[in-house]
């Protein structure tokens, strides 16, 4: 009964198209059509891209449909199916689209080593050559998004990760400037506690932002190289992991958390993390820049934004790692191959070009933008200064869970976060990203 | 229960026992033949969609488990049983499988007293009797994920259920229903007796009808407290229905997911994971697609090893006639 | 007469009136338990279906508080929804054609393995049995993949198709005693009227199951109804989606909109309550049948 599945899936695939036609109700799955010649000029062939993306809140949801729509005025025989996916689903429906026959021309991407995890699909296109043109002008930012030096992601925006504070909170209790280091954000954190507010909201709940606290110390406790070549070999067992593992302990002995934080999740209702600093139940939240468009729904108060401050994670004395050094990644698109790869690279390119990136900042909040050109219309101070010290890093250290492929990657956040919860010590760290641990 | 041997006896086997009757009777070679035929008929098509939909997946679920595989590309690293020795022996594992054991347990400890006492209640002609009914067995008929968002907003910390307790006074009774790890699992247990407890209610509703009220009668005139009439005469009775309770109940506590994964994500660290929580966050979240497959091999294993023991020594005797009475 | 009754001098009380005397809970305190029993079992929806009328923002300010005022728009905007109303529409076909499917199929094959006798009768049942016990989860990936060769992707048959499988296990192992427990002279006074065991099965064994069938009818509608993993797997497209599949989405979108997605959940909890409502009565004299001794 079994025979290699690829020729009976490549023979039935005829069949199954006309199926497909003939049995189901419209449906927007893309069928890019006639186009025999894949010119880079997609002018002369109608094609039609579904879109995966996980913008399905507002005001992202409202800004990729009237970027969709602009795009097509602007070329008229591309039609873009637009369809919002929440952010977490992607982890169950990318494997299954991949396997698919007509997986979405276009969709999510974090880059990353779960982007090289996607790529064994062999369905990701190779991007190089269709935006050599134009790939420079991102950067840095680009390069997080290769596969062995080839291009098969286009990131759309970046993100850094920092501590976001509710002014209002800190000077009630009498902290006049931000903390820069670790000691001074813990003597801080008693200030809050004695004028009776939660000092940091945490969403132990959903396992990365755990994972942001000991990462940032294993940044500031390794040296460069030494991180860089830890991550690319998925080997943890240099001595500044174990010493982020010391000073995580040491940080978490103070109870800077509200209670009950192991069940709190990041992002949904006034009781996660994110909705105990727009309503004013902690002061702090250690959270990437997205923290912006997340908290205006989340609070009824209508200025929230303009109420959080941004300062970096604070310095670590001793450590090997530079002070400046950000823990960061992005988001992207990436196309699957086939006709529509084209169409899909001039998409990208346009989602990149100049005016939209500023529409993604001004009206989508998606934080930083990927091209640096759009910062100028950041007007929040507190994203400027994520945006500024983002620039001014001396190098970006991508949050480990992209970084490695998509296995050790959860495994590590799991283990943090039973770290959290008082179950798990340095071993269950180290080791949770070895290929046969953490079951 | 134990009065119907002799009906079901007279409805089996017809075929062979029906005497000779008068009349027309197709010769035996054709009659084999139409019997066949109609055999297929019959059985045919839900064989064909049963093996299609259901075995022929199973099948090819068991074969991912010999793999490596992160469910991109193709299945090229076969590893033989590399990933049963890592399900069997890990102890993340064997602790999910301790909490579906618990919470069968506690199924059978808790709910099934609770779903008994409630019946007798219900069986007595109060007002509303119908609506109390449907009212109990609402629960079940909502989507595990409905139920599983309802009552995560009622456990929140300072939610409703924190605000009923320091209503009533009982305020120091408030704890982390959802963030502590000693307490994250009969929370759950909780919200899933909830759920289920209707159902249990009105199969054993449906059991007591069918006791026959002048039996409870004579014992309670012969002297009977109304314990000792429950004891001797109504349990008993209900005996093949609460086995069979046992049986569904023990078989869902083994598939438990939606509802924990929703309420808690199998969380946290672990404090309330269950054998099919562990598949999503090993299997599909880890993308090893081989490994996650391992785990629903063995998840079916254990429930089919429970079937079988369970029917050869519990149901045997319920099953043979004892379940049913002929339709007069 | 006993002594008891004698001692009563006069005709024996009714049944029901010794029965109350003789309980172990007095009637004030039975009443008391089955209050509680209600508030415990309704509270939760209840709570759901009033934070629907309030506003998100008050719900975040102070959530265990009545709404205060009561609002109509989030209740609304549902009705008004068309993305509700398609996923009604979906979920209806799907859950008819996965219940038809279940029930005249698995009818049919109780039937078979009820009152023929054959070889391999009991390997058969027990290959459906088997299928009890194997969790939906796990065959999702190999049924997509399967559908995906058989052209079912993204189609509302892919979903009624493994449902109907999925739920031939119950349905058989419900109607295979019941069908059996149908005297054989019933059947064999057909037969000697000249009808056939099909026509047989027709016009006489499936009428007297009724109870039975409705039963299964029920709890396939009702396991197609708020099944969730399979409808995400197979479809892509939103105007195809179930219920349930709709129920997250919409949650997922409107996550910040507590109050409005309470109003959702609220919302689609109805047909699956209604379909009850109006089948419960059969549902009990279903089971009744099934389990009576």
């Amino acid at each position: 009964m079994r025979g290699s599945r690829k020729p009976a899936i490549v023979a039935v695939a005829v069949a199954a198209a006309l199926a497909i036609a003939a049995c189901s109700s419209s449906s927007s799955s893309s069928s890019s059509s006639t186009s025999a010649s894949s010119s880079s000029s997609s002018s002369s062939a109608k094609v039609t891209l579904t879109w995966w993306n996980n913008g399905n809140t507002q005001p992202l949801l409202g800004v990729w449909q009237s970027v969709a729509a602009e795009f097509h005025a602007s070329h008229p025989n591309v039609t873009i199916n637009v369809d919002p996916i929440q952010s977490d689903l992607f982890t169950t429906k990318m494997p299954i689209a991949l396997k698919s026959d007509n997986p979405p021309d276009v969709f999510q991407q974090w880059g990353g080593g779960q982007e090289a995890t996607q790529f064994t699909s062999g369905k990701l296109a190779n991007l190089s050559s269709l935006t050599s043109s134009w790939i420079t002008e991102l950067g840095q930012a680009a390069a997080g998004w290769q596969v062995n030096g080839a291009q098969y992601g286009i990131p759309y925006d970046q993100h850094v990760v920092g501590f976001w504070y509710r002014k209002d909170l800190f000077a009630k209790a009498g902290i006049t400037s931000p903390p820069t280091t670790i000691a001074q954000l813990e003597s801080d954190d008693a200030k809050l506690k004695a004028a009776g507010i939660t000092p940091i909201s945490l969403g132990g709940g959903s396992r990365w932002p755990d994972a942001f606290y000991w990462e940032y110390f294993a940044v500031r406790e390794c040296s460069q190289s030494v991180l860089q070549s830890s991550i690319k070999a998925i080997n943890m067992t240099a001595p500044c992991f174990t010493q982020a593992t010391k000073d995580l302990t040491a940080f978490m002995a103070t109870n800077p958390f509200q209670g009950g934080f192991n069940a709190t999740q990041a992002q949904t209702g006034a009781g996660s993390s994110a909705g105990l600093l727009a309503n004013g139940k902690a002061a702090m939240e250690l959270q990437g820049d997205w923290e912006t468009s997340v908290v205006p729904a989340l609070t009824s108060d209508k200025n929230i934004v303009s109420q959080l401050g941004w300062f970096p994670f604070p310095q670590v004395p001793g450590g090997a790692g530079a002070s400046t050094a950000v823990l960061s990644g992005g988001d992207g698109f990436s196309c699957t191959t086939g006709a529509s790869e084209p169409a899909c690279a001039e998409f990208l390119q346009y989602i990149d070009s100049t005016p939209v990136q500023e529409e993604l900042v001004q009206k989508g909040g998606v934080g930083l933008p990927a091209n640096t050109a759009a910062e100028t219309v950041l007007t929040d101070p507190a994203l400027q200064a994520a945006a500024a010290a983002h620039r001014n890093a001396a190098y970006d250290a991508e949050y480990f869970d992209i970084a490695f492929p998509t296995n050790p990657g959860q495994a590590l956040d799991t283990a943090l976060a039973n770290f959290f919860a008082g179950k798990g010590s340095n071993e269950t760290i180290i080791n949770s990203v070895s290929s046969s641990s953490g079951h | 229960m134990a009065r119907t041997q002799s009906a079901p006896a007279a409805g089996r086997d017809t075929a062979s026992s029906r005497p000779a009757a008068a009349g027309a009777r197709p010769p035996r070679r054709r009659r084999g033949l139409r019997k066949r035929v109609e055999l297929t008929a019959l059985l045919a098509p839900a064989i064909v969609l049963f093996i299609g939909f259901v075995i022929v997946p199973m099948i090819f679920a068991a074969w991912y488990s010999l793999y490596n595989w992160s469910g991109f590309g193709p299945l090229n690293d076969f590893i033989g049983v590399q990933n049963y020795t890592g399900v069997l022996t890990g102890p993340v594992f064997h602790q999910a499988l301790l909490h579906n054991v618990i919470i069968a347990v506690l199924s059978l400890v808790i709910q099934l007293p609770i779903s008994i006492g409630l019946a007798l209640l219900l069986n007595r002609r109060v007002r509303g009797r119908t609506f109390l009914r449907l009212a109990v067995f609402a629960p079940f008929v909502l989507s595990e994920a409905t139920a599983a968002v309802m009552w995560y907003e009622l456990l929140q910390p300072g939610g409703p259920l924190d605000a009923l307790l320091k209503a009533v006074g009982l305020g120091g009774l408030i704890h982390y229903w959802l963030a502590s790890t000693s307490l994250v699992l009969y929370s759950v247990f909780v919200v899933a007796t909830w759920k289920y407890i209707g159902f249990g209610i009105v199969l054993l509703l449906a059991g007591l009808q069918g006791i026959p009220p002048e039996l409870r009668e004579a014992a309670a005139i012969d002297g009977a407290t109304p314990w000792q009439v429950t004891r001797a005469v109504t349990l008993p009775l209900l005996g093949p229905t609460i086995r069979i309770w046992i049986f569904l109940s023990v078989i869902g506590s083994l598939q438990l997911f939606d509802l924990v994964w929703i309420m808690t994500l199998g969380g946290p660290a672990n404090a309330s994971s269950t054998m099919l929580t562990y598949q999503y966050t090993n299997g599909v979240q880890r993308t090893e697609f081989g490994y996650g497959a391992t785990v629903s091999v063995v998840l079916f294993v254990i429930s089919l090893v429970f079937a079988l023991g369970y029917q050869r020594y519990a149901l045997r005797r319920d099953t043979s006639g004892a379940l049913t009475r002929a339709v007069t | 007469m006993t002594a008891a009754s004698a001692r009563l001098g006069r005709r024996a009380p009714r049944r029901d009136v010794i029965r109350e005397r003789r309980t172990w809970l007095s009637l004030p305190a039975s009443y008391l338990v089955i209050l509680l029993v209600l508030a415990i079992t309704l509270a939760p929806m209840l709570y759901m279906i009033v934070g629907g009328f309030s506003t998100t923002a008050q719900l975040n300010a102070n959530p265990n508080a009545l709404p205060h005022p009561w609002v109509w728009s989030n209740y609304a905007a549902i009705a008004t929804s068309s993305i509700f109303w398609q996923a009604v529409a979906n979920s209806v076909v799907v859950a008819v054609v996965a219940t038809g499917l279940a029930v005249s199929l698995g009818s049919m094959a109780a039937f078979a393995l009820s009152r023929y006798t054959f070889r391999g009768r009991e390997a058969f049942y027990l290959l459906f049995v088997v299928g009890l016990l194997f969790p939906l989860n796990t065959a999702a990936l190999p049924l997509f993949l399967l559908l995906q060769q058989i052209g079912l992707n993204d189609n509302l048959l892919g979903v009624a198709l493994p449902e109907a499988a999925f739920s031939l296990p119950v349905t058989i192992v419900i109607m295979r005693p019941f069908m059996r427990a149908i005297p054989g002279e019933l059947e064999d006074a057909a037969i000697v009227d000249g009808a056939t065991r099909i026509r047989f099965f027709l016009r006489i064994l499936l009428p007297l199951s009724r109870p039975a069938l409705i039963t299964v009818g029920i709890l396939a509608f009702v396991t197609s109804w708020n099944s969730y993993l399979l409808p995400l797997i197979v479809f892509t497209s939103q105007n195809h989606y179930t219920l349930p599949l709709a129920v997250a989405s919409f949650q997922s979108t409107y996550t910040q909109d507590t109050a409005r997605v309470y109003a959702f959940t609220s919302v689609s909890m109805i047909p699956a309550l209604a379909i009850f409502i109006f089948a419960q009565r059969k549902l009990v004299g279903g089971l009744v049948g099934a389990i009576r001794g």
